[in-house]
């Protein structure tokens, strides 16, 4: 495809950052957040010559998925998913990512004069070492006195005050935290390439761009917010993110341990709905994938561990998507029990097995049973909160609104703003692989028209590119 | 030889400036990340000592060095992840865990 023609703003994707003093770019597109949503929806307006940068928090791209032991309904391996897309976005010359940084503010300026700019002041914060510099050696993380919990691996194992945030993470660029760090100077003495940075300070950069996705993804909701299952202080009572972290293969252990000793476990159940359609945690709506990883997971769990009993304790199991029940079914002939029931309470009991209180659904009444590992299928709440920091419209859920959500799915009330993913609603990958896709589209749609209008300025046929755009904006 | 030693190399002097000055910013972070460091230095050093007789579960470490089992699984896998040690054949419902031959030392941690 000719870039060109789709894209005036070709050259200029300037952005310095990352240790320079601030930095600017003018893309035609940027994708806030750098899960696999923001990843498809920026390889796919890559791939048709416009220019994005991708902006995430976290020192790596990836999102959740990078996170993900094996994903239903395939049980193929996340990471050799993943990572294939996450270095074709590196490595694609229309594609700029920028690590560690918060969005300040991103807002349509001049909207006047053409449909004017998106304009995004980001704060990027110091990594501490020289991006330019690193070369990913590990050397400083095998050298540095302090473990800290690991938030990559669950917080079941150290990590150190300056690392490389995880194996497969891009870019494989050191990071150092400050609130960890005692300045003993180790790193810098073993650092081939005098890559440590101990003053670095944060930087503001300022982006420029026609069109932004917004693919800021989810968060799981808090065990600490429930306080029938402990507020996150049983002991061997943990969440289904750590779960996956313990299934995968570069996990804290190696293997299912449970974490209070070290224990295989013989018996492990699944409270599903712990954190979703629950009006007493603010979340009435129904996360939607929860069902279908906990039963990927008691498939795997009883792969790794062929001995131990598997127990879901479910309201009703949500099978939505193709293949699926097929997948629910095959996990009831491997001997996975199911118990229509709902979870009242838990609790420690000595020698670390967790009791669950539940009420049976199917008449048995209230009844009692112990587990040596607990997991809670908690809910997705959303990942970012614009609030002040952009006026895009966000729906009663707290998730991004979307203006018309069978026609035009990833239409925000902003025009020339998107939405992709989980950022607009609970979702799998494959919706949203599929709604990345489809706000590529609506996001090159508008781009063109804009380019067209740009190009027929002051003509006759203004009137109707200007029109056009609002369409291709607004459905 | 003596006047060689108190020397004043100008570029070395201003990092080790800037390095005090800096420790003194972050005095609120740079205090609990040395009380933490030498915590855990201890702690694992029991560890070695006990690996050092003969492979053992992680309770039974525990119980050797007096560390909470939780901390001493947490510790294990830390070190496990940094070649320092290495697991082990299995005894009823626990892997044993042993130091890993020449393994490379996780810093002084
Ligand atoms: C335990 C668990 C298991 C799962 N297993 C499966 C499975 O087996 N199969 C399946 O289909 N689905 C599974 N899912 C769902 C899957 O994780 C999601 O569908 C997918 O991750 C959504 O991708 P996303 O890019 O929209 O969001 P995310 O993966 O959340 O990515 C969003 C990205 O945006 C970044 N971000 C957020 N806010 C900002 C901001 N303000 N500025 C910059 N960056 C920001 C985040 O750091 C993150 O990198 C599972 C979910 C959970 C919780
Ligand atoms: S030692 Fe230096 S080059 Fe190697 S990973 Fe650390 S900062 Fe990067
Ligand atoms: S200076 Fe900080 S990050 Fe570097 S080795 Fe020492 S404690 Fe670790």
């Amino acid at each position: 495809m000719d870039s060109a023609a789709h894209s005036p703003q070709d050259s200029p994707q300037v952005v310095t950052g990352t240790g320079g003093t601030g930095g600017m770019g003018v893309f035609d597109a940027l994708v806030i957040g750098g899960g696999i949503a923001g990843l498809q929806t920026a390889l796919d307006l890559a791939d048709q010559g416009y220019s994005c940068a991708v902006v995430e928090k976290d020192a790596s791209i990836g999102g959740a998925m990078i996170r993900l032991s094996k994903v239903f309904p395939t049980l193929d391996c996340a990471s050799c998913i993943t990572t294939p897309k996450m270095a074709a976005a590196a490595h694609h010359e229309k594609i700029t990512l920028l690590t560690c940084c918060d969005v300040d503010r991103l807002e349509r300026v001049n909207a006047d004069e053409d449909g004017g700019s998106l304009v995004a002041t980001l704060t990027q914060r110091p990594r501490h070492v020289d991006i330019e510099a690193c070369i990913g050696c590990r050397k400083c993380e095998y050298a540095c006195p302090v473990l800290t919990p690991d938030a990559e691996q669950g917080g079941f194992s150290g990590r150190k005050a300056i690392r490389i945030p995880f194996s497969n993470a891009i870019p494989q660029k050191a990071v150092l935290d400050v609130e960890h760090c005692m300045l003993c100077g180790k790193c810098a003495e073993v650092c081939p390439t005098q890559a440590i940075r101990y003053d670095q300070k944060p930087e503001q950069l300022r982006l420029e761009a026609r069109a932004a996705v917004l693919a800021t993804g989810f968060r799981l909701s808090p065990v600490a917010d429930k306080r029938q299952y402990g507020l996150g202080a049983i002991p061997n009572v943990i969440d289904s993110l750590q779960m996956e972290r313990l299934l995968a293969p570069h996990g804290p252990y190696g293997r299912v341990l449970r974490p209070s000793d070290g224990m295989i476990p013989d018996s492990i159940a699944y409270v599903q709905c712990a954190g979703s359609r629950d009006a007493s945690m603010g979340v009435g709506y129904c996360s939607r994938v929860c069902c279908m990883y906990a039963i990927k997971q008691a498939m795997l769990l009883s792969g790794s561990l062929p001995l131990a009993d598997i127990t879901i304790y479910y309201m009703d199991i949500r099978a939505f998507g193709k293949n699926y029940e097929q997948f629910y079914q095959n996990a009831k002939a491997m001997g996975i029990e199911f118990v229509k029931a709902k979870v009242a309470s838990l609790d420690p009991t000595e020698g670390g097995a967790v009791t669950v209180h539940y009420e049976d659904q199917t008449g048995a009444g209230v009844a009692t049973r112990e587990h040596d590992l607990v997991v809670l299928s908690m809910g997705m709440l959303p990942g970012w909160q614009p609030g002040q920091v952009c006026p895009v419209a966000i729906a009663a859920d707290g998730f991004i609104d979307t203006v018309a959500p069978k026609t035009l799915p990833s239409l925000t009330a902003m025009p020339g703003v998107f939405v992709a993913g989980a950022a607009a609603g609970p979702k799998d990958i494959v919706d949203t692989i599929t709604e990345a896709g489809g706000a590529a589209m609506q996001a090159a749609k508008y781009l063109a028209a804009r380019a067209a209008n740009a190009g027929l300025a002051r003509t006759p046929q203004a009137r109707t590119e200007k029109a056009s755009i609002q369409e291709a904006s607004h459905g | 030889m003596t006047q060689a030693k108190t020397e004043r190399t100008p570029g070395k002097d201003a990092k080790k400036d800037a390095m005090k000055a800096l420790r003194a910013e972050r005095a609120q972070w740079v205090g609990p990340a040395t009380a933490k460091a030498a915590e855990h230095k201890k702690a694992q050093k029991a560890i070695r000592a006990c690996l050092a007789q003969a492979s053992a579960t992680p309770p039974e470490i525990a119980a050797a060095t007096g560390l909470a089992p939780d901390t001493t699984l947490w510790l294990l896998a830390s070190m496990k992840k940094f070649g320092e040690v290495v697991e082990a054949d299995k005894t009823g419902a626990y892997y044993r865990y042993a130091l890993a031959a020449q393994a490379p030392e996780s810093g002084e941690g």
